[in-house]
């Protein structure tokens, strides 16, 4: 008897889902309709005006729509003041779309289903204008016809940002970024002074110093809690690639371990110099100085470790971008960062180099776009450049300029200041990557942004902790050759062709890494002629012959 | 010569009940553990946890990963979102997948073969998702909350699993009787098979409400607007994805953001299941025994 | 013929009704975008429409065939699925005859209850959890492994190639064999009690029950899944290889998800995925083809 009613619940159910189906195309439709009237009248009531909309009422502006693949941090973006003044000033009405998981996987059936909004911010990168060509408007006609002014002026300060931006056939789909105000590197090389005190030694000054150093923490207790064992004298996460060009790889903006040398394009993971960097990473891990779980730990794991247990710090010697960022609160001020060393005392030391990515912190392509469908186009690209104005560009990174976000205080001197976060209980980055777009976003931040804008405490920190490196940096500015990676292109074959061959290169490398680093047994120097043998056959010959190719080429249009 | 057979059988299912005892401690055991751990973990200080040194008792207690997934405003219309595309969702998945099964138990069936294979060939080959897309496109289904309840109305596995259970539990004798009273194939499905398919109605109405209340890609890819996304979806948007963001491009999100995304990555479970959890006892009492076949011959 | 069939609709019209809601659903939305199957064959060209490139033949699948990394993914992919299967699958039954045997309500209701929580731990946690737990310097698991002295004082479980499939298996029959031993509990649930009661009558003690009695109840069940579970040889999941996998443990953790992901992650290989996927599914189907035959000859159980 129950059973019967359960029943009849659920076919109810059924038919109801059945009815709904059956008229809920209807209202859908009827919707849609309105919605194309609804532009059409908002068209002609943009004609009518003469585009000012200093008094905002809503009837009009002009309704656009857009997405965002924002940080999961980052705040809904309608209660960003400085967003919707923004839309106020252009005489938009945007309907945001924020995504913050999974982009990837939407990304590729909205593109290929083919009806995406009318901008996309932070969720194109450059091949998807070669993968979806036709989608998006090409925006080099209204740089040259003078619609984009800000970002016109972003390109005649910066020609290599209108190359890198535009394909074979001269056309600009993604406007790109651009910020003065961050470092050449990205990692610097702690030291915990409070252990070397604590064991009377004295700062390292070459590699061979570094090593007497951490075997010194390794067998004492240099952080004092009594117990000689948790001392982790080098941790780092991966690779660490940076600490590579102390031992000579002129790491000049390099990608997937490629970088350029006289004028050739090179794998450092093929170079004698990286076999010398592996022999003596192997042998500090055979002496325990290195984290045994350095391959296997994720990131959380790698980030909590360094933040120690209360005041007593676990790491002795570790790569980080910001103490802060790498050590918490509480052992933060017990770590200096370190100059780049020379592996041992005669060593030539113009050959000791650092990491070197001011490429990569500095320029975003295809930050924005434009949907090439988009019915008021004239519109969405005044708002989209109006993102490349100075004033705004540092609201987009930073947080707005106003009362109500309180993130940026204008001097009124054309100087300007990255105020503290309003909330104490939260470090500055969390509060960056909360109140604005943050990195990756469309901005313009010339180079003389450097000396008029103050930034906040920890890009400051930042900064500071590099001074130690910046000889070394500015000499490879001077010396060294760039790798222009992120400004090449590559047609969609040698795409498919480089990702092939860099999917098998890293499967053979990355194993042999590890195996390396934690095997003593392993005879480094016996192996490395089969072990580069087989790197060069599985596909790195075929791709520095493309790399080479196409960087050639990009020299040339550079000159 | 007797009694020294039953005491024999005494022993032997004395151990085999003393056998399941310690082996389902010890599963639970096994189980709890984990789960205890995520339970404390997503309170305590996350650095502490990374470091291995909470086990037992929290540690570093603070609920900043609660909080922060509390102050979303989405999240209770999140919550109601996926109510309702469970409730309506399972409902027409029974009502789709039940009466399939019944008809591909029928061996008298003559279609059965070619309209199973139909099916099998389906949990293997597919468009993709683009097609796919395309299609629901072409439905106007998409930015719908129709989609939510139509898309997966049938899981072939779960028409297998039911058909499987109308073939090898109900007895063939029942329909046979039936047939000779000239009962309809509907009212035969309706008052004698379903009754008797409790069990297995129960495993299935558990498996697609578990698939509606887990799923977040079917709202990914097909809804854009923010009021029809499910709860899935909004928790997902709020894990902070561990990436070494600082390394790679020189963006650093602060301390803040690291440590409390470890947090926040263990709180979205307790978040997203305990309303699961609490479901399951009622389902539970479906499996219990005596209510079956025996009482409705009898 | 054509009067055959009719009169064969005719009588089995009811049925016709009841299965014609799921068999439209299947046919619209799972043989409606089946065209995309030929994205395989053709270079995926945006402006000519999803599937109005230039047809390519199988160069997609050469391409996959002659790569350096085809044996060794397709390796792994089977050796973890294998024991994912032969370990993983008579788990649940087991869990199911137990906790069924059990004779206090109480203990059972919470072993059945808790069983099958793990399963709605996310991947990512669930990793997380088993760096935490397994972790050679400070993981409880770990440490009770090494004072039971099953694994040496050195090992690193979680960068031992040799660890890793007993790892992701074991892991995976602990998050999963509750969830799946439900199905075995309700099939349990139906056996007939007057089943039961015959074979106390022949004497039979509670093992023979189980043997003669729960086991055959089973049967069905247990073989139909078998079968679908064959049919997945091919088929790891994704994300729990992703975050498992470590430089250290490469050379066994690098499957044919992982790889395509690795190949296509920076340029849209839509048709190269779709090769790989198509290859994949191919393979899964004639598995299952083979054990659906096998069974039908041994046990007269069949999927189809």
């Amino acid at each position: 008897m129950k059973m019967k009613k359960w029943l009849a619940f659920v076919l109810a159910g059924c038919m109801a889902a059945g009815c709904m189906t059956g008229c809920g195309n209807t209202p859908q439709e009827g919707t849609a309709e309105e919605g194309s009237s609804a532009q059409n009248n908002t068209e002609s009531s943009v004609e009518s005006s003469t585009g000012e909309t200093a008094d905002g009422a809503d009837a009009e502006k002009v309704k656009l729509t857009a997405l965002i693949s924002k940080h999961s941090l980052t705040k809904d973006v309608n209660e960003m003041e400085w967003l919707n003044i923004l839309e106020e000033e252009n005489g938009v009405d945007i309907e945001w779309q924020q995504i913050s998981a999974d982009w990837g996987q939407k990304k590729s059936v909205m593109f290929a289903g083919g009806d995406i909004p009318d901008i996309l911010v932070k969720a194109t990168n450059s091949t998807d204008f070669v993968t979806y060509n036709g989608l998006f408007e090409d925006l080099a006609p209204y740089i040259d016809a003078g619609d984009m002014p800000n970002v016109s002026r972003m390109f005649a300060d910066h020609p290599e940002l209108r190359a890198l931006s535009t394909d074979e056939n001269g056309a600009i789909y993604g406007i790109p970024n651009y910020r003065s105000l961050w470092p050449k590197t990205n990692r610097v090389l702690y030291i915990n002074q409070t252990w070397l005190d604590a064991l009377n030694l004295t700062m390292p000054t070459t590699m061979d110093e570094l090593e007497e150093v951490m075997l010194a923490f390794k067998e004492g207790d240099p952080n004092g809690n009594g117990d000689t064992t948790d001392e982790i004298p080098l941790d780092f996460s991966g690779f660490p690639t940076f600490v590579l060009g102390c031992f000579g790889v002129p790491l000049m903006n390099e990608s997937d371990g490629y970088f350029v040398e006289d004028g050739t394009v090179k794998n450092f993971r093929v170079d004698e110099r990286y076999k010398e960097f592996m022999k003596w990473l192997q042998k500090l891990y055979s002496e325990g100085l290195i984290n045994e779980e350095v391959i296997t730990q994720d990131y959380s794991k790698f980030q909590s470790l360094a933040r120690g247990e209360g005041k007593t710090a676990k790491v002795g010697v570790t790569l980080g971008w910001e103490r802060g960022d790498r050590f918490g609160t509480e052992v933060a001020d017990q770590y200096v960062s370190l100059p780049a060393l020379k592996p041992h005392a005669d060593s030539d030391e113009s050959k000791v180099y650092w990491g070197y990515y001011y490429d990569n912190n500095s320029v975003n392509p295809a930050t924005v776009v434009l949907s090439a469908k988009c019915q008021n186009k004239e519109e969405a690209v005044r708002f989209i450049d109006s993102f490349y104005d100075e004033k705004v560009s540092i609201q987009v990174l930073f947080g707005g300029m106003n009362e109500t976000d309180n993130c940026i205080k204008d001097n009124g001197d054309g100087t300007y200041e990255v105020l503290p976060p309003a909330d104490p209980g939260i470090d500055p980055g969390t509060w960056k990557w909360t109140n604005s777009f943050a990195d990756y976003s469309p901005y313009y931040i010339a180079d003389d942004m450097k000396d008029r804008l103050k930034m906040g405490t920890d890009m400051q920190g930042v900064l500071e902790e590099r001074e130690p490196l910046e000889p070394t940096l500015s000499m490879m500015e001077e010396t060294c050759e760039s790798y222009p990676a992120k400004f090449i292109t590559y047609t969609s074959d040698d795409n498919s062709t480089l990702a092939m061959n860099q999917a098998n290169i890293n499967n053979v490398v990355d194993q042999t890494y590890a195996a390396w680093l934690t095997d003593a047994s392993r005879d480094i120097d016996g192996e490395w002629e089969s072990y580069v043998k087989s790197v060069y056959d599985i596909g790195l010959t075929q791709n520095l012959e493309i790399r080479q190719a196409a960087y050639e080429k990009y020299m040339q249009s550079a000159e | 010569m007797m009694r020294s057979r039953k005491m024999r059988m005494g022993l032997s299912d004395r151990i085999f009940y003393i056998c399941p005892t310690a082996a389902a401690v010890a599963a639970l055991i096994m189980v709890l553990y984990p789960m205890y751990f995520i339970v404390i973990a997503s309170f305590s200080n996350s650095t502490m946890v990374n470091q291995g040194m909470v086990t037992l008792i929290p540690r570093g207690i603070n609920f900043y990963g609660y909080r922060k997934i509390l102050e979303r405003s989405d999240l209770w219309l999140g919550y109601r979102n996926t109510l309702f595309y469970t409730v309506v969702g399972t409902m027409l998945n029974l009502a789709v997948t039940l009466p399939a099964a019944y008809v591909l138990a029928q061996k008298k069936f003559k279609a059965r073969r070619v309209v199973m294979t139909i099916f099998v060939i389906t949990m293997y080959f597919g468009g993709g998702m683009v097609p796919t897309y395309m299609l629901v496109k072409s439905l106007h289904l998409t930015n719908s909350i129709l989609t939510m309840i139509i898309m997966g109305a049938v899981s072939v596995y779960n028409v297998i699993i039911a058909r499987t259970f109308f073939e090898s539990s109900i007895p063939t004798e029942l329909q046979e009787a039936a047939e000779l009273d000239g009962c309809s194939h509907f009212r035969y499905f309706t008052s004698i098979v379903l009754p008797l398919s409790k069990a297995v109605i129960s495993v299935i109405t558990l498996y697609y409400a578990v698939g509606h209340w887990n799923d977040f890609f079917t709202a990914l890819l097909y809804l854009n607007k923010d009021e029809y996304q499910p709860l899935q979806t909004i928790l997902r948007n709020i894990l902070i994805s561990n990436q070494a963001m600082a390394g790679t491009t020189g963006a650093g999100e602060g301390s803040c953001a690291q440590q409390f995304a470890d947090q926040i990555k263990f709180a979205v479970i307790i978040v997203s299941t305990v309303p699961v959890l609490c479901i399951y006892p009622f389902i539970q009492k479906y499996f219990e025994k005596g209510v079956m076949i025996g009482a409705v011959k009898g | 013929m054509a009067r055959k069939m009719i009169s064969a609709f005719r009588k089995d019209w009811q049925l016709w009704v009841m299965i014609a809601p799921a068999l439209i659903y299947i046919i619209i939305f799972c043989y409606g975008p089946m065209y995309g199957i030929q994205l395989a064959f053709r270079k995926y060209d945006f402006s000519k429409g999803l599937t109005g490139g230039d047809w390519v033949g199988f160069k997609y699948f050469i391409q996959y065939f002659t790569s350096p990394m085809f044996w060794p993914t397709l390796r792994n992919t089977f050796v973890i699925s294998f024991f994912s299967l032969i370990c993983g699958f008579p788990a649940p039954i087991l869990l199911a005859l137990i906790v069924n045997a059990l004779k206090q309500k109480k203990l059972k209701r919470v072993v059945q209850t808790a069983v099958y929580m793990p399963y709605f731990i996310s991947t990512v946690v669930m990793v997380a959890i088993l760096q935490i737990l397994l972790s050679p310097s400070k993981g409880v698991l770990s440490g009770l492994l090494k004072n039971m002295h099953l694994v040496s004082q050195s090992t690193n479980l979680l960068g031992t190639p040799g660890a890793f499939v007993p790892v992701y298996v074991l892991s995976g029959i602990w998050q999963s064999a509750g969830w799946n031993s439900i199905i075995f509990i309700a099939a349990l649930s139906s056996v007939d009690g007057q089943l039961y009661d015959a074979a106390k009558i022949d004497g039979a003690d509670r093992w023979h029950q189980v043997m003669h009695v729960e086991i055959p109840a089973l049967l069905p069940t247990i073989v139909i899944l078998l079968i679908m579970n064959m049919g997945r040889i091919l088929s790891v999941g994704f994300e729990k290889v992703f975050l498992m996998q470590n430089n250290l443990n490469l050379s066994v953790s690098e499957v044919i998800s992982t790889y395509v992901f690795n190949v296509g992650v920076t340029s849209g290989q839509f048709s190269f995925g779709s090769a790989v996927g198509l290859f994949n599914t191919v393979v899964n189907f004639v598995f299952l083809l083979i054990v659906n035959k096998i069974s039908k000859k041994a046990a007269d159980i069949s999927l189809m």
